[in-house]
């Protein structure tokens, strides 16, 4: 059988001077990632994920074994072609501007003028950066930086796609974005290594992973086969009444098993994209990146490779301006499971930072649109700061950087 | 190609909006005005030319220079340290395709640097001359002196190997040899024997006189004048310090055979001090038509002395082979061929360096590079003596050394000499094709077959 990614006994040790074996960083390490497989490759830090998919690119040469890209060899051009990375931090030239960078890998993937610069404008749009486009990237923040390395990686449509730790420096709706789009682009076909040790993130995506400990694969298989207790049931109903609930618990307690009963809680993930679409809905204006749940049209076309170029081709030639990306997929509060925000984790969470209160007394005077928002508005910007560990001070002063900041709280 | 294009790009803007560039640019645009205004040289005009030439190219040269060995080094380190090569290397690239583009991004950033600045000095050159109240004398003088290409030539060593091997049998017979040279080894005796034969060919005793002959003198234009330029040296001192010398330049051939001349031939009688360079101006027409052209010198027996005409430099025809444009265009090429060969030992040093040594091995080099003659002869030392392993190993290497200051632009264009279209192919040749090519293809190797993940430190 053909795999997308496949190594061979790979061994990485590392010599001190002297040639003297000092550490082995991958240790006859046997991966065999499908095509059309998103495979997570977990591991505390240090435990040779980096160093594996340095050799798998040819960054790093293999003390012994081999790898094998999409059944060829990782510095091969005609593989690379196909290859998207976005290795451990988003490596940019701080002296290019988001475009100039997309443009540039965009060359360097030989991709004709105007395939590029619907791209890179399709990229950019998807991204949420179009607005700050023009900005050197060394004044990125962090996350505004894996922003724009995740296009970079995206630029050529690849077939295969290496992320190391995508998620590091994002805020959780640019976490759930690249969540989805890693799972658009394995419908259409795509495989994708992921690489990480946020759990959460490679839980909600990977159809298998490997726990890596020592370069050593310790565990391999099916999330879901992994997890599942098969010495538990749960069972999940809709809102049913309290005398309902008893009789459960009675056959329950005949069958003489152990059990618990409470409301299942809203995923703090779905409450906070809920707040902050909101938000954006009000058009509070940011500096920060402006998160989108919109995917790159032309990763969303076609899986036949010509047809996309055409398409492409066609699409820029019609007419000069930027395509627009339709929305592939929006998260609107209304789709999320449970519509009405969760008031007991609200409560809790306002109680365990007390600042929507103090805002107002706050040393720094507020800003006009601070005083003109909305009340409710105050009480979430009391969550997000409880959520980011923000003292109020700095909240108010400096009332616009909402997204950047938890960004770098985040990371 | 798009791809070597794109990181050559690539490679200028970082060198211009990381200011690495910028700086030398701005010291450069500062330093050469000030350097019209306040260099005087002796007070002349010619001098202040002579002067501003000299500094204008050299600090240009040398910032340039700097400038390239910062850019080559950086743009390759600052990748692999800042990682990101891992983004890049891991495109459709090749490897040389990567550091072919850096290598066209320099190059192409030097040769609008090497145009820009040697345009500015030229600009000064040109329009100095107007803000001074030159007079019809000066002016003239420094068109024939300055703004010229002047072509030198020297006449051909004598041939004087049978002599001197008559000679040294003859003494070694005789057993002189042993008492005129008793340690020296044999190859050294002849080596003396030489110059001194050599030398009594280039001596007129009083009354005697010296022809030499030169084919291909090819003035640029047949009206001008063209320069005998001599040195006297004398066996014992003149009482006034003077020599007495008629001296006829023409086509002598002509006197031979008793035809009616078709050239003129120039007849001169002129007293001139000794161990100073003089010049005799003689009008071009002298020339035959082949380029044939003999100088005859006569020592007069006023003279009561041997007059010698050092080896070196005792005697030169000078004639204006070329413009002054042309000769600075063919000027600035050498400076930028030592840029390309510069960015080449940088992109090679950065191939398996990290940035501070790299920047100091380049350094090394290029200062080396600079007093080469000096390195050379010294080694040439080693080589007499008994050190024969030691100059072909290390030899081997020192002979791959740049030659910066045998090929100087300043020191042909401050005494208004001509760079030959051959000299400027020879450096191509010797710099460029071989010696920056070498140090290419070696960076090329380097860097394909190391690995980019792993920081050198």
């Amino acid at each position: 059988m053909d795999y997308a990614i496949e190594t061979i006994s790979l061994t990485k040790v590392f010599s001190d001077w002297w040639g003297r074996a000092k550490a082995y960083a991958v240790d006859d390490l046997n991966l065999q990632i499908r095509y059309n497989e998103v495979y997570g490759l977990l591991g505390p830090n240090g435990s040779g994920k980096t160093t594996t998919i340095k050799m798998l690119l040819g960054l790093l040469h293999p003390t012994k074994g081999h790898a094998l890209l999409l059944g060829g060899d990782g510095t091969d051009p005609k593989i690379n072609r196909r290859i998207g990375f976005l290795p451990e931090e988003s490596y940019l030239y701080r002296f290019l501007n988001a475009r100039e960078t997309l443009d540039f890998y965009g060359r360097l993937f030989g991709l004709a003028p105007n395939v590029r610069k619907m791209r890179t404008e399709a990229l950019l749009e998807m991204v949420g950066l179009r607005a700050v486009a023009s900005r050197p990237v060394g004044m990125y923040s962090k996350g505004m930086a894996r922003r724009i390395g995740l296009a970079q990686a995206l630029i050529n449509d690849p077939d295969l796609l290496i992320l190391d730790e995508p998620t590091t420096g994002l805020d959780p709706i640019g976490t759930r974005q690249i969540k989805d789009l890693i799972l658009k682009l394995a419908e259409r076909g795509k495989t994708i290594l992921l690489c990480s040790h946020l759990l959460a993130d490679v839980e909600d995506v990977c159809d298998r992973i490997a726990i890596l400990y020592g370069g050593r694969i310790q565990a391999e298989g099916k999330v879901e086969e992994l997890l599942q207790q098969s010495s538990r049931r749960q069972i999940v109903t809709s809102d049913i009444s309290d005398e309902a609930v008893n009789r459960i618990r009675g056959i329950l307690e005949a069958e003489n098993a152990e059990c618990e009963i409470t409301s299942p809680m809203e995923k703090l993930e779905t409450f906070f994209i809920n707040t902050v679409v909101e938000a954006q809905q009000q058009a509070r204006p940011t500096s920060g990146a402006v998160s989108t749940t919109q995917i790159g049209e032309f990763l969303m076309a076609e899986k036949s490779q010509a047809g996309i170029l055409d398409k492409l081709v066609s699409a820029s030639a019609s007419d000069d301006k930027p395509v627009e990306p339709p929305v592939t997929q929006r998260i609107q509060p209304s789709e999320v499971p449970a519509p009405e925000p969760d008031r007991n984790l609200l409560g809790e969470l306002t109680r365990s930072a007390p600042v929507a209160a103090t805002e107002q007394v706050g040393p720094a005077q507020p800003s006009p649109s601070e005083v003109a928002e909305p009340e409710d508005r105050k009480v979430r910007q009391g969550v997000l700061d409880a959520l980011t560990g923000k003292t109020p001070a700095s909240t108010t002063d400096r009332p616009h950087e909402e997204p950047k900041d938890e960004e770098a709280g985040h990371g | 190609m798009g791809r070597i294009w794109a990181v050559a790009v690539n490679t200028i803007r970082q060198a211009l909006r990381m200011k690495i560039a910028v700086i030398f640019i701005v010291l450069l645009l500062v330093l050469l005005p000030a350097l019209g205004l306040t260099a005087t040289g002796d007070g002349t005009l010619k001098g202040r030319l002579q002067t501003f030439v000299s500094y204008g190219l050299s600090l240009t040269s040398l910032l340039l220079c700097l400038l390239t060995i910062i850019v080559s080094v950086y743009t390759v380190t600052s990748d692999i340290e800042q990682r990101q090569i891992y983004t890049v290397a891991t495109k459709p690239i090749r490897r040389y395709q990567l550091l072919l583009g850096k290598l066209v991004g320099v190059v192409v950033l030097n040769i609008a640097l090497v145009t820009l600045f040697a345009g500015i000095v030229y600009g000064v050159v040109v329009f100095l001359p107007g803000f001074y109240d030159a007079s019809e004398g000066t002016l003239r003088q420094i068109d024939n002196e300055f703004y010229t290409a002047r072509a030198g030539l020297v006449p051909a060593a004598p041939d004087v190997d049978e002599e001197v091997a008559a000679l040294y049998n003859r003494l070694e017979r005789t057993g002189q040899l042993r008492e005129a040279y008793p340690t020296l080894p044999p190859e050294q005796i002849l080596r003396e024997l030489t110059l001194r034969k050599q030398l009594e060919k280039r001596a007129a005793g009083v009354g005697d006189g010296l022809v030499w002959e030169f084919q291909n003198v090819r003035p640029l234009d047949p009206d001008q004048s063209i320069f005998i330029r001599f040195k006297y040296d004398v066996a014992v001192e003149p009482p006034n310090g003077l020599i007495y010398g008629r001296w006829q330049i023409g086509d002598m051939r002509q006197v031979r055979y008793g035809m009616n001349f078709k050239t003129p031939i120039w007849p001169e009688d002129r007293a001139d001090p000794v161990r100073t360079f003089r010049e005799i101006e003689v009008p071009a027409r002298v020339i035959a038509a082949d380029g044939y052209l003999a100088v005859g010198f006569l020592n007069v027996p006023a003279n009561s002395t041997t007059v010698i005409f050092p080896l070196e430099d005792g005697l030169e025809i000078l004639y204006k082979a070329d413009t002054f444009t042309s000769n600075f265009i063919r000027g600035t090429l050498l400076i930028l061929f030592r840029l390309i060969f510069l960015a080449c030992l940088g992109l090679l040093a950065a191939s398996f360096l990290s940035f501070p040594v790299a920047i100091l091995f380049c350094l090394v080099i290029f200062f080396t590079g600079t007093v080469s003659g000096f390195v050379l002869e010294s080694f040439e030392q080693l080589s007499a003596s008994a050190w024969q392993v030691y100059s072909y190993t290390i030899g081997a290497l020192v002979r791959l050394l740049p030659q910066f200051d045998k090929y100087n632009p300043t020191a042909f264009l401050v005494p208004g000499r001509l760079i030959a279209w051959s000299l400027l192919g020879r450096v191509l040749l010797l710099m460029v094709c071989i010696q920056a090519l070498l140090l290419l293809v070696l960076a090329l190797i380097v860097f394909s077959f190391r690995e980019l993940a792993k920081i050198v430190v």
